[in-house]
């Protein structure tokens, strides 16, 4: 089974609740470690302007190349549910390896806080809550419901099979476990 | 995984904050060692039906347990403003309270008490705005001041044309639209009731067409609207005239109901096809006064008038302008015209969007009694004439001018010392340097306050305060509910920190004044004051499941829909106007006889308008709305927040260039009030002319007097209009690469 989340880019207003709901949740100083990130895309004149957002979260990859790429094996993606895990204990820091997997994941998904030899942390798919039976922080958060979580195939079957979105590309090298509903300019 | 939340020591507090917004929304609060460790939101089984919070309340932890929270009680060491202080005991700074408070009454009389109240915190205990005002009364009165900074012009507005304040309809009566025309509304940002952006984005998903009119293109309208209608400050009226123009010359009005529920109508109609001017307010005319193409306002018209039910949204951020009232007046017409008012899926307009049920304007609170030093004078209850309101009390945006000027500048009182609680007004209402002259030359300032804020600094004696997450209280929604929330006290209060009401039953001890205090548990009087108040004692039976569950949910079995009774059955339920019916001309504002006052509603040029001489020296229109990272000034320490969207100021593209200014560049923005330092955000999402900067970040001026914190009120007006409104969005000012 793999997990996955829903975005419906039409219904975000780029509010940040998903933001800071996470940092709450899994207790993320302020800076900038932030596992869920909103990203702004303006295209157009004045007064016929697009606008859209676009999360910047871990995806949780059917192929998670951030995995290849970590020279210390920190991360780890789950048999049972696909969820791609970080053991910041093995992680070496990203003065001593580069960042690596940031340099490697297509959605620049990994996170360091601005100390030295900060550990890479990144989205855990709230695991602890998944656990009890409770959506992940984020989801909660989200007042418009423009987020949605589960099995990757049940997403599918709810809310089709889009991956593209603007500001957003499938990798296909990754394969990254999302379904979009795509904002798309008139 | 470790899991501390499943840990035996950590508790779940059913509560809500209550800061000055219009969410409520219920909040779970995980408890642990007196630390707020984590917050969830509503766990309403149905997630549709869930309140959801928004990110503010998402990182409320990170403002309770804020490391610069005041805790103990300070006096000032340094110079005035310079924020300086030293630690003192609650029996020293009780003592120095009451001791100014005696020796001011005695030498310049109660009415040189200056009291500053409002804002910050909204429940029914614990807000200083009674507590206070009690104390004070008992003790021989005080000065203080009169309206709102936001929904003055609203209610003004509300008040002529339908004589109520309620005028909003249940969110899930967006669902019944066929046509919603967002005027200056954007709920994304402003939340304007938990759930209301979920409701307009369903309404829109159900095939409403959304049109928005602004200067911006806001968050909701990037969110939801079929089309963006640019429109400069303070012209909204020029465009409504000429809509209205467009609908009588051919003919759409809704005359029947017109003729049924309204009066005025003829003598609007005078004035729109200019009988009354010789001015005739077509499109061409309104198109050179508010930049909307001629055409555009024609079929917006058409379209209005077409489209059954619409709902036109009118909000506070335009009615906070010198043409406030005008505004909202003339939303009201025009959804009288297209029989829009009292009808499922339409609008009464108004600004405001209360409901009576749930609503804030309802709530219990502790009687404040009478205050001495306004038993004379002229009776203001009812009235709508400013000049009346404004002989006791102090017009709010008038603060510093009172302070300044005293009697000699035709206000109540010569202020001698002021005492503030639940506000920051020197970073909210307009003209911070001017606030800044004032609060220096205030012989004697005590401040309770939660942070050290902008104007805290100005404290002779600084008195810490709790959070709501350190008492219980009950809170209500506004302005559209329908829900009670309960706030159960989360932690004990942290540091020497206490509410308002404990600060004041302390200090009546020192001023000798008998029977303040309530004498009962806190848990006891919230119950009384659900079980007296007329409305929660309808709707919430069972107290202690109240408390328990932390919120009341009021089911509705169909949407409310403002004035529905009055048109439904206008036999037996007239308006609650002089003529029970909608008046679009008002005979009591005749009767006022003030230019600024006219009894149609009309477009009247105001002050910093495009043509204003001062248009040549400072050609830019200020907008300063609602931050959605703050409540206004509150939460501004918070870290979390200020991450997440940065204080930056709005400018098109064509004019950044025009100054040499690209995105992120460090710029100024100034006029003759101030200067501001802050940085560009060049965008397509405003109209040429107009600049936007959010309001409620901390002045700060530098040695230079540039305001490093860029509080939005360093460029506004200090003013108000005809109806009263605070004029935070008629300002010109320049901008300038810093
Ligand atoms: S999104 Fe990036 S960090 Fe997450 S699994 Fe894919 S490659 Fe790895
Ligand atoms: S699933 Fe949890 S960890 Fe991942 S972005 Fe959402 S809140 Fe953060
Ligand atoms: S909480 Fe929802 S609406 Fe807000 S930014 Fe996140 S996804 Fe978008």
């Amino acid at each position: 089974m793999q997990m996955g989340f829903y975005f419906d880019q039409t219904r975000c207003t780029g509010c940040n609740a998903c933001r800071v709901a996470c940092k709450d949740w899994n207790d993320v100083p302020e800076g900038p470690e932030a596992w869920m990130q909103v990203k702004y895309l303006e295209q157009g004149e004045t007064p016929d302007v697009f606008v859209a957002y676009m999360l910047q979260t871990c995806f949780h990859c059917e192929s998670p190349i951030c995995a290849e790429a970590c020279p210390a094996d920190a991360i780890t993606k789950r048999p049972e549910d696909g969820i791609v895990l970080v053991d910041r204990n093995a992680c070496l820091g990203k003065e001593e390896c580069g960042a690596k997997c940031l340099k490697a994941c297509p959605y620049q998904a990994p996170q360091f806080g601005p100390e030295p030899g900060a550990k890479m942390g990144k989205c855990v798919f709230c695991t602890d809550r998944l656990a009890q039976g409770k959506m992940p922080s984020c989801v909660e958060a989200c007042y418009t419901r423009a987020l949605d979580f589960g099995p990757l195939d049940e997403l599918q079957k709810k809310y089709g099979q889009a991956v593209e979105a603007p500001s957003f590309k499938y990798s296909k090298r990754t394969k990254p476990s999302v379904v979009m509903n795509p904002k798309n300019p008139k | 995984m470790e899991n501390p939340q499943q840990s035996q020591d950590v508790r779940i507090v059913r509560a809500t904050s209550a800061f000055d917004c219009g969410g409520r929304c219920p909040l779970l609060l995980h408890v642990k060692d007196n630390k707020i460790i984590r917050i969830e939101g509503d766990d309403h089984p149905d997630s549709d039906r869930q309140l959801r919070t928004c990110l503010r309340c998402r990182a409320y932890r990170k403002y309770v347990h804020h490391p610069e929270r005041l805790m103990h009680p300070q006096k000032r060491v340094g110079a005035k403003g310079e924020g300086r202080f030293e630690r003192i005991s609650w029996d020293e700074a009780l003592s120095i309270l009451s001791g100014k408070l005696k020796e001011t009454k005695d030498k310049f009389g109660p009415e040189s008490i200056l009291l500053m109240t409002g804002g910050g915190y909204l429940a029914s205990l614990h807000s200083g705005s009674m507590a206070a005002p009690r104390l004070l009364n008992q003790f021989g009165g005080y000065t203080t001041h009169y309206g709102n900074i936001s929904s003055e012009g609203a209610v003004w507005a509300s008040l002529v044309q339908y004589g109520s304040v309620m005028v909003g309809h249940s969110r899930e009566d967006m669902l019944n639209s066929k046509l919603i025309i967002l005027w200056g509304w954007d709920p994304a940002r402003m939340i304007s009731g938990s759930n209301t952006m979920h409701h307009l984005l369903k309404a829109k998903e159900n095939g409403a067409k959304v049109i928005s009119v602004e200067p911006r293109y806001t968050d909701t309208a990037a969110a939801v609207a079929d089309k963006w209608i640019p429109i400069y400050p303070g012209t909204d009226t020029a465009m409504m005239a000429a809509m209205a123009y467009v609908m009588i010359t051919e003919n759409l009005q809704d005359q029947a109901f017109l003729n049924k529920y309204t009066i005025g109508f003829d003598k609007f109609k005078e004035y729109i096809l200019g009988d009354e001017d010789g001015q005739a307010k077509t499109p061409q005319w309104a198109e050179a006064v508010c930049g909307v193409p001629a055409e555009t306002i024609a079929d917006l018209a058409r379209e209005y008038a077409a489209a059954k039910p619409a709902a036109l949204m009118d909000c506070q951020g335009p009615a906070r302008s010198a043409m406030g009232e005008q505004y909202c007046r003339f939303a009201a017409t025009l959804s009288a015209m297209t029989g829009n008012v009292g009808k499922p899926g339409g609008s009464a307009c108004g600004g405001l969007m209360g409901i009576p049920i749930g609503h804030m304007f309802r709530m219990s609170a502790i009687p404040p009694g009478k205050n001495p030093v306004e038993m004379t004078g002229p009776k203001i209850k009812g009235t709508l004439d400013i000049r009346d309101r404004v002989i006791k009390r102090i017009h709010i945006n008038k603060l510093w001018e009172a302070i300044l000027e005293g009697k000699a500048g035709g206000f109540p009182a010569d202020v001698k010392m002021a005492w503030s609680m639940c506000n920051n007004y020197l970073n909210q209402i307009g003209n911070a340097n001017k606030g800044d002259k004032a609060l220096k030359k205030l012989p004697f300032f005590a401040v309770n306050e939660i942070f050290m804020t902008a104007q805290a600094r100005y404290a002779d004696l600084l008195l810490p305060v709790t959070t709501a997450a350190e008492r219980s209280d009950l809170t209500y929604a506004w302005p559209s509910g329908p829900y009670y929330t309960f706030v159960n006290r989360a932690i004990e209060p942290l540091g020497e920190c206490k509410s308002d009401l404990e600060i004041c039953e302390m200090l009546s001890d020192y001023l000798g004044v008998k029977d303040y205090r309530l004498g009962a548990k806190e848990e006891d009087i919230l119950k009384h004051m659900v079980d007296q108040n007329p409305v929660t004692s309808k709707y919430v039976t069972d107290f202690d499941k109240f408390k328990n569950d932390g919120i009341h949910r009021i089911e509705l079995k169909e949407p409310y829909i403002a004035f529905r009774k009055q048109i439904e059955d206008p036999e037996n339920n007239p308006f609650d106007t002089p003529s029970g019916k909608i008046e679009i001309y008002s005979q009591r504002v005749a009767d006022i006889n003030s230019p600024k006052c006219p009894p149609v509603p009309k477009y009247i040029p105001t002050f910093e308008d495009r043509n204003d001489p001062l248009f040549e020296k400072y050609p830019l229109q200020l907008l300063t709305p609602h931050p959605r990272n703050r409540v206004h000034s509150e939460m501004y320490k918070v870290e979390w927040l200020r991450e997440a969207e940065p204080h930056v100021l709005w400018i098109h593209p064509s004019d950044a260039e025009a100054r040499g200014v690209s995105n992120g560049d460090d710029i100024q923005a100034f006029n003759d009030r101030g200067r501001v330092a802050v940085q560009a955000f060049v965008t397509q999402r405003i109209k040429p002319g107009v600049v936007c900067m959010f309001e409620g970040a901390w002045y700060q001026p530098d040695e230079n007097g540039v305001d490093r914190g860029a509080c939005a009120n360093t460029l506004t007006k200090d003013d108000y209009s005809g109806g009263g409104a605070a004029v935070m969005n008629t300002s010109l000012v320049q901008v300038a690469k810093a």
